[in-house]
């Protein structure tokens, strides 16, 4: 089965190689890509130099439209399953690779790897979300939940494994600003088989979270007018 | 307040000297309007409101009959406040309208960026040259640097 393991980059030169030798590590029949969202550092030539495929957007465009970059280049070239990971060193490639297995097997459309998740192990160095975080996450949790009727405990998980139904749907409509939870909302109402995983993620490698508390509530806000606009989106039963 | 009591009380009527200001204003904008077309400053498809916009002022300044019967269809005793409603939510929707605009093109230019970058990741699985020499660099730096000027 072919398969396309892509990382959205946004200026992770200092992670990147990392990343990139931990997927070939742990999942290596796939094709890897490392999505470029208009770096201005040496993101692109790191990856060119490690052997992964690049493609760069010509400037940046945000989380949303890198991963469907992702989806749309997996879509093209006849890839039947597909697996993204962040580039920041936080998610494990074994895990990514549990994923996959999940799709492989046909068990589910959309596997989503959860940091929360009861069967979720915790150890040293391992994740702990911030306070504010939290409350993100219950909020989020809660109302995802409500509008899909079913649940989720990792919204924002940037770890997923998908088939070419999600792929198809993914690459005509993704949110640019609300990728992680309006993807969620979406696959669900089309009717796409959505599966959490539980996973263990790292604390990151290099950086700090862009969240403050007024920007934490300024996100939840935005993430609920999201997923109350999604629940009036038109319903199709997607063919591929 | 005045827009409660507005049908209770008299007219209050423009005077001709806003007459003749906003007439002059209003030849003037549709100069200036044909002029950026002129220029290629603006697409025409974008520029028939503005005639349209124009026209009104126009029509309102020859014409103060029309806005004192729109005023009275309104119930609003003061002309100018009547005025100054209809162009408030004339500009409210033309700003919504732009909005849009606004919108199908960040998708349209989102998508372009994409095509390129996966025709580029594209090229470079089929092991063709795929532009990463130092002069695609470059350029690819230029292009960024005047996006963002």
């Amino acid at each position: 089965m072919r398969t396309l393991v892509f990382i959205p980059a946004w200026n992770e030169e200092a992670s990147v190689l990392e990343v990139i030798a931990d997927v070939r590590r742990a999942i290596p029949e796939a094709d890897l890509l490392v999505v470029d969202d208009g770096s201005t550092d040496a993101t692109a030539e790191r990856a060119r130099e490690a052997g992964a495929l690049v493609a760069s957007l010509p400037f940046n465009q945000g989380l949303g439209a890198a991963l469907q970059t992702g989806y749309l280049y997996a879509l093209r070239n006849g890839y039947e399953a597909c697996a993204h990971l962040d580039a920041d060193g936080q998610h494990p490639a074994e895990e990514v690779a549990r994923l996959l297995a999940e799709v492989t097997a046909d068990r589910a459309d959309l596997v989503i790897g959860s940091r929360y998740h009861a069967g979720a192990v915790a150890g040293s160095g391992d994740y702990k979300p911030t306070f504010s975080r939290r409350i993100g996450i219950s909020v989020f949790r809660f109302f995802l939940t409500l509008a899909t009727r079913q649940r989720f405990t990792d919204t924002t998980s940037g770890m997923r494994a998908a088939n070419r139904r999600v792929m198809s749907l993914f690459s005509r409509h993704y949110s640019p600003d609300f990728a992680e939870i309006e993807s969620l909302q979406l696959a669900v109402r089309q009717g796409l088989r959505v599966e959490e995983l539980p996973v263990r993620m790292l604390e990151r490698a290099g950086g700090s979270s862009f969240l403050t508390p007024l920007r934490s509530a300024f996100f939840i806000f935005k993430g609920l007018v999201v997923l109350l606009v999604g629940q009036f989106r038109p319903r199709h039963v997607e063919a591929e | 307040m005045s827009l409660v009591f507005a049908a209770e009380t008299g007219q209050v009527h423009l005077t001709s000297q806003t007459r003749i200001v906003a007439a002059v204003l209003a030849l003037f904008f549709m100069l200036m309007i044909l002029e950026l077309i002129r220029r290629d400053r603006l697409q025409e498809r974008y520029s028939v409101i503005w005639f349209i916009a124009g026209l009104g002022m126009l029509v309102g300044a020859a014409f103060p009959g029309t806005l004192e019967v729109v005023a009275n269809l309104m119930g609003v005793r003061n002309t100018n406040v009547a005025l100054f409603s209809i162009v408030l939510l004339l500009l409210l929707g033309l700003a919504l309208n732009f909005s849009v605009i606004m919108s199908r093109q960040a998708a349209q230019i989102t998508r372009l960026a994409q095509e390129r970058a996966i025709e580029k990741a594209q090229r470079q699985a089929a092991g063709q040259p795929n532009g990463n020499g130092s002069s695609g660099e470059q350029s690819l730096q230029a292009e960024k640097q005047s996006f963002e000027s």
